[in-house]
């Protein structure tokens, strides 16, 4: 089951460690906050539709709750390891905090191909799942959402299990939930919208006239879409964007040097992100290898794809004239190629804090779901800016005083934050 | 500033920086695209402000643009898209419909966290003005054609004040597809189309006082008299003032009208009991108190009246009234008897105190020099301390057409009608329908039926094309029933040439003041005025017998052979219309 190759919570512990020493953090609060605070591990026991009973295993991982109650995702995967899950939880924990939401950082998963299963046994995985945990998550202790291969169903599911158990209504234990079930407007909009706050408020920074640049993107799903919408409308002019061709397992970019027109472009895409190759061309897109996207001469690289796409080898291939790399997907440059980017002087938005977006309205939705009273979508998204601008501006601003990257500043501001408000409780 | 035919240029604006609190930029923008006509004249007061001697000339008196921030007219057009509002450009939807949809839209998400970042600085009432890029285009006047929304804006909590904010804005945004608009495009040729809106979202230039914020003083200042009276010529100007806010003016209700080049001078009342009946009673403030009704799709949402006596206690009065002396049967400057106090700000004009009219006229001599063309201010003050806010200024057209019309033409025997007041110039000779309240049914408390008769019969004559001569009793288009007819523009659109005149009860103020009024002007439409006891008279049974194509309760429409042949000479003020254009034209 655990991949021996990739430790990802060994990475997390690294660039942990790196944050530590810049901020001379005392051995006891690295101790506290180099490993999770509680992990759940378990079985869950399914009776299959075929009538066998099949043991699932599950995780639930609490990285710390110094700063409020747990925030994370579930997921499924067949690949699911207690390692990666607890790299996640830490990452939430420094997502939530670099934003400023009164959340800590988690995650779950369950070990299984939601493919492979029927609508019915994901139910009672989902069920499974919470009856195993009912007493150590909540809406005062740790709230779920969906993440990998879940959705806005089996959180219904999940929520309605912890309410049978509990014998009350608690619409804030889990986020993600439809709209008119107690989920939140804008919250679609709210992970490439933020995105590109960021990537404005650094241009601003910057003296770039954000109506002048081009932009390339890897990634044509919901971030990618969203940024794409407001770079538009703020007046940027997308050239390039890549999409996953599912039939033939591989990525295409589509380029149209004047800039295409979003609409146009979601005419011919399906509800996976996946463009209509022959259509694009028809359109006057000309078709470009997987990584095409990486190489255009643009002034924003905007990755919101997978982890691992930029590296030690493709990050020379990224053009002089890129001045700013704004991370949609979580980890998207491998450390090697991070290097590279800093010693080149690019702007980089580190993933954690230019996608946070999703965290931030995903609390906008416990704030909601506890009061069970809903917003404007237009008052969502005005907080959403808000928080998103304020959070920018603290880790850019930080990082000219000191000198630093911004990966580096943005790391910086997290872990004080959560070291903070441990010392302030006495844990440390 | 400025471009060589004298019209505005378009500025470049700093764009809103949250939190910045810079004093040096005191106008901002949010989104881009036209900043709109309104704000175009705003930025040219800004620069006229840093760069003439007018704030060393008056120190004690300060002289502000109030800090504002634009939203360009590119946010206007992302969400007519966005929320599929397109629908409404030529539909005939009520006012209510189209506003209460755009209170359910969305805006667009690139201006919403700086709109929560901007209330959240501001805790003073605002106000969200329109300014349309049509202002801009052309030297029409759309004022008061568009809607200003005022809120109070200080309640603690930033989000409910974020609410509020996101509604003046829905609301004025509306306002562009509302039906006294779109009339008023038909009027002067302009595809709805062509329109866009920018927006303008202001500090209220006023004080707190209890429950209500308002300005000592609101006016409108003008540099070139279409109506001069006695010693006053037209190059000498007119000027307008209320207290409270402005919208006493712009909806031409009672204010005090009078020449800057002799302040002294009272207007035309024939005695001081004309003077008492007529003078300001009521005045307009912003609302700080509990909101009276949650109705966003209403203008005049936080709004309210108040008298003179609430005034009074509100210390406000002190620059601007007298006190009638019954026994003397005059009136005496200031406050210092008790009596019935008169609104004929005689502290400010006469004891000068405060140097306003010094002040008004210096400002619309150098706007007038560099814009080359006469010109409309609009201001607020207050007097504790002195200052002066500037809130708008506009070119005004002045017809140069030349047209004679002697005294002797006026006693032609084949006249319907003449006048010693008309305003406007040239000759009319196009006019074959006219439409007229029935003297006899004219009832002063049903002016608001008449107002709606008058809207269905416009609307047939303009949807035929063709012009028309009105003839109402009262004070054409206040909002005010008791004065007139209560009409907005779009209810008069087609009319060409228009006669007010007179009945017992009435008063007889003009409506010139107004902006109604001015637009009217503005757009060549030909004003003719017949006092009660003037020399000439309206031949109304030569009327009665004409050929009637509709009668309703309160109105006759009728339809001449041949056209009616108008004169109007703008310069002697004397306007003629005869009976028949073929026979004597």
């Amino acid at each position: 089951m655990e991949d021996t190759s990739y430790n990802p919570f060994m990475m997390a512990q690294k660039q942990f460690d790196n944050a530590a020493e810049l901020l001379e953090l005392d051995p006891a609060t690295r101790d506290l906050l180099r490993v999770p605070l509680r992990e759940y591990q378990f079985s869950i026991p399914v009776r299959m539709d075929d009538g066998q009973v099949k043991v699932f295993r599950g995780f639930r991982v609490q990285h710390n709750d110094a700063r409020g109650p747990g925030k994370g995702g579930i997921r499924f995967h067949p690949q699911e390891t207690i390692n990666t899950v607890r790299a996640l939880s830490m990452w939430m924990t420094w997502k939530c905090a670099v934003v400023d939401i009164p959340l800590g950082g988690a995650k779950g998963g369950i070990i299984c191909d939601p493919h492979n299963l029927s609508l019915l046994e994901q139910e009672k995985l989902c069920r499974g799942w919470i009856r195993q945990l009912a007493k150590n998550v909540g809406p005062l202790s740790d709230v779920p959402a969906p993440d990998v291969m879940t959705n806005s169903q089996h959180m219904l599911w999940m929520l309605d299990e912890y309410e049978t158990i509990h014998g009350a209504k608690y619409p804030g234990f889990i986020t993600g939930k439809p709209v008119g079930m107690g989920g939140s407007l804008g919250r679609t909009e709210a992970t490439g919208y933020g995105v590109m706050i960021t990537v404005r408020e650094a241009m601003k920074e910057l003296g770039i006239d954000l109506q002048k640049t081009t932009a390339s993107f890897q990634g044509f799903g919901n971030v990618s879409q969203y940024a794409i919408e407001l770079y538009q409308q703020m007046g940027g002019t997308p050239v390039c964007v890549s999409c996953w061709i599912q039939k033939e397992q591989k990525a295409y970019s589509f380029f149209k040097k004047d800039g295409f027109n979003l609409k146009q472009l979601l005419a011919i895409t399906d509800h996976f992100g996946e463009i209509d190759k022959t259509k694009a061309q028809d359109l006057g897109f000309e078709l470009l290898p997987g990584d095409g996207w990486l190489e255009q001469d643009v002034d924003l690289l905007v990755p919101a794809a997978l982890e691992n796409q930029i590296t030690g080898e493709s990050v020379n291939k990224i053009s002089q004239q890129v001045k700013i790399i704004a991370e949609g997907a979580n980890g998207p440059t491998t450390p090697e190629a991070d290097l590279v980017i800093k010693k080149r002087g690019i702007h980089v938005i580190p993933d954690f804090l230019a996608n946070a977006g999703g965290v931030t309205c995903s609390y906008f939705e416990q704030v909601q779901s506890n009061q069970n009273y809903y917003w404007a979508k237009e008052e969502t998204l005005g907080k959403l800016d808000q928080k998103m601008t304020n959070a920018y501006l603290d880790v850019s601003k930080f990082a000219t005083k000191n000198k630093l990257y911004m990966r580096d500043a943005a790391y910086m501001i997290s872990v004080d934050r959560v070291a903070k408000a441990c010392k302030a409780r006495g844990w440390v | 500033m400025k471009t060589q035919s004298g019209s505005l240029a378009s500025p470049k604006l700093i764009p809103y920086v949250r939190n910045a609190n810079d004093p040096d930029h005191n106008i901002q923008i949010i989104g881009s695209g036209s900043i709109g006509g309104k704000a175009q004249g705003l930025v040219f007061l800004q620069d006229l402000l840093s760069s003439s001697d007018l704030i060393q000339k008056y120190p004690q008196t300060k002289v502000i643009v109030p800090d504002m921030v634009v939203i360009g007219t590119e946010v206007f057009d992302s969400f007519l898209e966005k929320n599929n509002l397109v629908r409404f450009t030529d539909s005939d939807h009520t006012d209510d419909q189209i506003a209460h949809a755009f209170q359910q839209a969305d805006l667009p998400f690139f201006v919403l966290g700086d709109l929560r970042s901007l209330v959240e600085e501001i805790q003073n009432p605002i106000a969200v003005r329109s300014s349309s890029l049509l202002e801009d285009a052309t030297y029409e006047p759309f004022a008061g054609i568009y809607s200003t929304k005022m809120i109070p804006n200080e309640q603690f909590d930033p989000d409910f004040r974020f609410r509020k904010l996101s509604e003046a804005i829905k609301f004025v945004y509306a306002s562009t597809f509302f039906k006294a608009a779109k009339s008023y495009r038909n009027a002067t040729g302009h595809d709805h189309r062509e329109e866009k809106m920018a927006l303008i979202i202001q500090r209220v230039h006023g004080a707190r006082h209890h429950v209500r914020f308002y300005p000592d003083l609101s006016g409108v200042a003008r540099s070139y008299n279409f109506y001069p009276v006695g010693k006053a010529k037209p190059e000498d100007g007119v000027v307008s003032l209320a207290l409270g806010l402005g919208k006493t003016i712009v909806d031409g209700g009672r204010s005090w009208t009078y020449s800057p080049a002799h302040p002294r001078i009272a207007p035309p009342y024939g005695s001081i009991n004309e003077l008492l009946k007529n003078s300001q009673r009521e005045f307009w403030a912003v609302n700080m108190g509990a909101p009276l009704i949650y109705d966003p799709i209403r203008e005049t949402e936080y709004l309210i009246k108040g008298d003179l006596p609430t005034a009074e206690k509100d210390g406000t009065l002190k620059e601007l009234c007298s006190t009638y002396d019954s026994q003397g049967d005059r009136l005496q400057i200031g406050m210092g008897n008790p009596g019935p106090r008169v609104l004929n700000f005689a502290p400010l004009l006469q004891l000068k105190r405060i140097p306003l009219n010094k002040l008004i006229q210096e400002l619309i001599r150098i706007c007038e020099e560099q814009l080359e063309n006469p010109v409309e201010i609009e201001f607020a003050m207050t007097f504790s301390p002195p200052s002066l806010g500037l809130l708008q200024v506009r070119s005004m057209v002045v017809s140069s057409d030349e047209v004679e019309v002697s005294e002797q033409d006026l006693g032609d025997p084949n006249a319907l009608a003449a006048s010693e007041k008309a305003l406007g110039n040239g000759l009319v000779e196009n006019i074959k329908d006219i439409v007229y309240v029935i003297p006899e049914n004219f009832e002063l408390e049903k002016t608001r039926e008449m107002a709606e008769e008058l809207d269905q019969i416009n609307g047939e004559l303009v949807r035929k094309g063709s012009p028309y001569l009105l003839i109402i009793f009262g004070r054409l288009g206040s909002s005010d029933p008791w004065l007139g007819i209560p009409v907005n523009w779009g209810q008069i659109s087609g009319s060409r040439v228009i006669i007010e005149t007179y009945q017992e009860g009435l008063s007889a103020d003009m409506s010139q003041g107004s902006h109604f009024f001015h637009n009217l002007t503005s757009l060549g439409v030909s004003y003719i005025s017949l006092p009660r006891a003037g020399k000439y008279q309206l031949d109304w049974s030569w009327l009665s017998e004409q050929k009637e194509i509709q009668k309703t309760k309160y109105l006759r429409h009728i339809e001449l052979k041949s056209p009616l042949g108008i004169k109007i000479d703008g310069k002697a003020g004397r306007a003629i219309i005869l009976k028949s254009r073929g026979k004597n034209g």
